[in-house]
């Protein structure tokens, strides 16, 4: 094995950033979320167009489980970026439980169905009132952690 | 701990790479960094056409998700940092993940991203860890298995303009001399012997 070559490279970024004039952190950080919030409408309809595939695909049971895992990760990806921690919580959950079952090579129904019942009661509860939901979220993960027990692997700590 | 917002930061004449392969998270990406001031964006949907963007522009900042079909984030960055063009081969690169799959573990760990962020997350995080990638000091390292930023940890207090999570946290930079530097009879009056009075 060739020993490790250790060296420094110029950092563009660093340049441009120094330069005179741009806009205070709080000042983008303000934009950024008026920016965000244009974008909401769209971004929640293309999450709600993935939960309904979802229950479809509850109700048929014949996709691959990559289907729901890709499906999962859309609602995580786009629900990331507003920062919408109980759902994306949730779809986190569904996320592990495909992958490990996609890596069984096995396909159960059930627990993905109540993932999915849970992250549309999530999406359909307005914001303000998504605290109660929390017990719901630790019920979700309670199944998937559940399944990992089944498999021999060792219990993921508390939150 | 966040950035504090009188920070000042000038994001508009950098070239900036988005890659997800989802078109809504996109959109919501690039709204975000316009927001920060950044006008030259550059939006791409699978790591394919990342490619083809680092082939004949200049970048400055790379922005990647990792759950991708064909070329996922992690194999886009590994092939970045040892067969990308030489001119982008070590721009930083920050990785937005949602779910971390088993089979993508490992390679998370060694594909020679700069930081990675978490999702959930707010705009003030991601804006955070632009400016540490922007103040990143730490070498370049190029071995048979790992090519990135040096991963070995060193204390070196908390980038310039974050408070550090201990009171004591005092960051290395330096800074400005405030005061004209000493003539050499002072600097040789600090060295010479005195005796000691007890």
């Amino acid at each position: 094995m060739s020993d490790a070559e250790i060296f420094k490279v110029r950092n563009r970024l660093a340049n441009h950033v120094s330069e005179p004039g741009g806009m205070t952190a709080g000042m983008a950080g303000t934009r950024a979320a008026r920016e965000l919030a244009a974008q909401q409408g769209k971004s929640y309809e293309a999450i709600g167009e993935a939960l309904e595939t979802l229950e479809w695909l509850c109700q048929d049971k014949s996709a691959p489980m990559d289907s729901v895992y890709d499906l999962s990760t859309t609602v995580l990806d786009i629900a990331g970026l507003f920062d919408d921690k109980q759902l994306c919580r949730a779809a986190y959950s569904l996320c592990e439980l495909a992958d490990k079952l996609r890596t069984r090579g096995a396909a159960d129904w059930a627990p993905i169905k109540i993932h999915v019942n849970g992250m549309r009661l999530i999406w359909n509860t307005p914001e303000a009132s998504r605290e109660s939901l929390n017990a719901m979220v630790e019920g979700l993960w309670s199944l998937t952690e559940h399944l990992s027990i089944e498999d021999g692997e060792p219990e993921a700590p508390a939150a | 701990m966040s950035l504090h917002p009188d920070v000042r930061l000038n994001l508009a004449r950098s070239n900036v790479l988005l890659i997800d392969d989802n078109e809504q998270a996109l959109e919501v990406l690039a709204s975000i960094f316009r927001g920060f001031g950044v006008h030259r964006q550059v939006k791409c949907g699978s790591a394919a056409d990342a490619q083809a963007v680092l082939r004949s522009r200049e970048i400055d900042l790379i922005v990647c998700d990792t759950v991708m079909p064909d070329m996922d984030g992690y194999a886009f960055v590994r092939w970045l940092r040892r067969e990308g063009p030489e001119e982008a081969r070590f721009a930083p690169v920050i990785m937005l993940t949602g779910h971390a799959a088993r089979s993508t573990i490992e390679s998370s760990r060694d594909c020679g991203a700069n930081f990675i962020v978490s999702k959930p997350f707010t705009p003030e995080v991601l804006l955070q860890r632009i400016y540490w990638v922007a103040k990143d000091e730490r070498s370049m390292v190029r071995s048979d298995s790992y090519v990135g930023p040096d991963r070995r940890f060193r204390n070196i207090g908390p980038p310039l303009g974050v408070k550090g999570r201990r009171k004591d946290d005092l960051s290395a930079h330096i800074g400005i001399a405030k005061d004209p530097n000493m003539d050499q009879d002072e600097i040789d009056n600090l060295l010479k012997p005195q005796r000691a009075v007890l």
